[in-house]
């Protein structure tokens, strides 16, 4: 499932966010969104889940409209997200963070248990797998930062995502789990999720993404592969502001 | 999988309630405890939106007035049997919701406290002059249930009734509390895009669990209605009542499912007892909102976490990471791991 844009367009009053971003993320990839603060990166994975909506343009999802929909059907549709500010429910322990995504369907399923055995047991292997099983009766606001990141990921995971948006995954996180993070997102792609990494570490993007899209003022102006993107005279132009 | 404290406390409880009536000196202080019951029901009806998902209303004194108003319309206009007329008012009002809720949870935080607000006047404003209906301020009649029964008596049954509706209520927040849908309540809660973001249907949710919550609350308000036997707007249309709700709720504990009962409680004996105490003044209404202040500033969680809490240090846990080890016991300890060896 590809998720692709046409010509997407946001205003928030006169600032143009997004000014007409047209870009496809092939199935399969781990694809990278980088570029300067302020060139409409986040802006454009808040249309692409339609936590805002797009002034104009389109966004599809395995060659299905998307633009219109509330952000539970995409979500529910697989694409997970998490945000620039890892947002946790603070006042949940982390079973309960992880079991929030558990999406149940129909009167009868949503008056079950919220503790049942097979999503608990599903819910305890995500917090393994990040490595924060120890914490499972903790509440996410006495963890420390790096861990409600990992507990963060371990919710949108748990609704099984098969196209993962990752905004900053570095962001404020030591070296050593950054390395962490750098793996499981590998090993997540291999066991084969898509994934959208907006990220400001470039030793981090270049050494995991597929394919990297550059943007600035909001729209794409390169992408390709890291080699490329590297020595691209437009990126380093952005970045370097010449 | 209730612990046995849970299941004791839940059997002395419910033995408190049930033997008030026999307990109680006069007819007087019964009826103050169906007032006081009353309460109760509300604030955990209240405490079906407010508890779960976060959004204060001051605008459930709408609902019950308009649960109270329904079910006397339809006993002395269409001639219903009065439960029945009961059971009808609950089912309109929570159709109603539909589209207040459509309306009110569009909204959030203070902007959703002031349409909840808005909610009330509305509706006062709209009994009092619709008096060809209503009876405007010169009131509403509805005819006793129970003709037959002396006052004392009419008094008993009516706190039995009450008293089953707050079990009703406390069993159905009980299962939500447990429940997927619950966790997607408390999900919003803590924070609603993230919630939205992961799955969650949020909007359907608050709408289905502000329409329960209504339900709930008209029935506790035509119940009263029967009770009672006579309606005026401004008792039922006032924000006070939902201002009491909040506080009662606030003080015992929105996250626990007894915390707006045992708020109920205490702020309900408190209100008679200044009713009585300081009469036709608005006095009662100046210690309500010391009361208020003081809960929110020192106990923002409510009464029951504060003792819990308490009790929980007291008790020194086990599992607590730094204990006080005296010398001789460390001395024990030690040898029990060289032998452990």
């Amino acid at each position: 499932m590809s998720l692709a844009t046409v010509d997407l367009r946001k205003a928030f009053g006169g600032v143009v966010a997004l000014d007409g971003a047209t870009v496809t993320f092939r199935e399969g990839r781990i694809n990278a969104l980088i570029g300067p603060n302020g060139s409409g990166k986040t802006t454009y994975f808040n249309c692409v889940t339609g936590m805002i909506r797009a002034d104009s343009g389109t966004v599809t999802y395995g060659g299905t409209d998307i633009t219109r929909k509330a952000p539970h059907a995409i979500a529910r549709a697989g694409v997970g997200r998490t945000f620039q500010l890892c947002r946790v429910f603070p006042r949940m322990t982390a079973l309960d963070n992880v079991l929030a995504a558990v999406r149940p369907g129909g009167v009868s399923g949503g008056l079950r248990g919220a503790r049942h055995r097979a999503e608990v047991d599903r819910a305890r292997g995500w917090l393994t797998r990040l490595g924060i099983e120890h914490l499972i009766d903790i509440e996410a606001r006495n963890m420390s930062w790096g861990q409600q990141k990992l507990l963060e990921l371990a919710g949108v995971l748990m609704g099984e995502p098969a196209t993962v948006l990752l905004d900053e995954p570095a962001g404020g996180v030591n070296p050593a789990l950054l390395d962490r993070i750098g793996t499981l997102v590998r090993d997540l792609n291999a066991e084969g999720r898509t994934f959208v990494i907006v990220e400001h570490n470039m030793d981090l993007v270049m050494s995991i993404s597929d394919h990297i899209v550059v943007f600035d003022r909001g729209r794409p102006i390169a992408e390709g592969p890291p080699s490329l993107i590297r020595t691209d005279e437009r990126v380093l132009g952005a970045y370097l502001g010449s | 999988m209730l612990s046995v404290s849970r299941a004791v406390g839940l059997v002395v409880l419910a033995a408190a309630v049930l033997s008030f009536p026999g307990l109680a000196p006069n007819p007087y202080i019964l009826s103050a405890g169906i007032v006081v019951l009353n309460y109760a029901v509300l604030a955990t009806s209240w405490n079906f939106v407010g508890g779960f998902t976060g959004y204060i209303s001051l605008g459930h004194g709408a609902l019950a007035g308009l649960g109270g108003y329904g079910t006397a319309l339809l006993v002395t206009k269409a001639g219903l049997p009065s439960f029945v007329a009961l059971a009808v008012a609950a089912l309109a009002v929570a159709a109603l919701a539909v589209p207040i809720g459509l309306a009110a949870l569009r909204v959030r935080g203070a902007s959703f406290v002031i349409v909840s607000i808005a909610l009330v006047l509305i509706l006062l404003l709209v009994f009092q002059s619709w008096s060809s209906v209503t009876g405007g301020s010169r009131g509403l009649v509805v005819p006793r249930p129970f003709p037959d029964l002396l006052r004392p008596e009419h008094h008993r049954v009516f706190y039995y009734l009450f008293a089953g509706l707050l079990a009703l209520a406390l069993l159905a927040w009980w299962v939500i509390d447990r429940s997927r849908f619950g966790l997607g309540l408390k999900a919003i809660r803590e924070d609603e895009d993230k919630a939205e973001a992961l799955g969650t249907p949020t909007f359907t949710y608050k709408l289905i669990v502000f329409v329960v919550s209504a339900g709930f609350t008209a029935l506790a308000g035509g119940l009263y209605a029967l009770w009672f036997g006579d309606l005026d707007p401004v008792f039922q249309f006032s924000i006070l009542t939902g201002s009491y709700l909040v506080l009662m709720a606030l003080l015992g504990g929105v996250r626990n499912l007894f915390g707006p009962l045992a708020g109920a409680l205490i702020v309900g004996t408190a209100l008679e007892y200044f009713k009585g105490q300081f009469g036709n003044t608005p006095l009662h209404l100046v210690a309500t909102g010391v009361l208020l202040g003081l809960v929110v500033m020192f106990m923002p969680d409510g009464v029951l976490p504060a003792i819990t809490g308490l009790w929980q240090r007291l008790r020194k846990s086990p599992q607590s990471s730094i204990r006080e080890v005296s010398a001789a016991d460390l001395q024990t300890e030690r040898q029990r791991a060289e032998v452990a060896k």
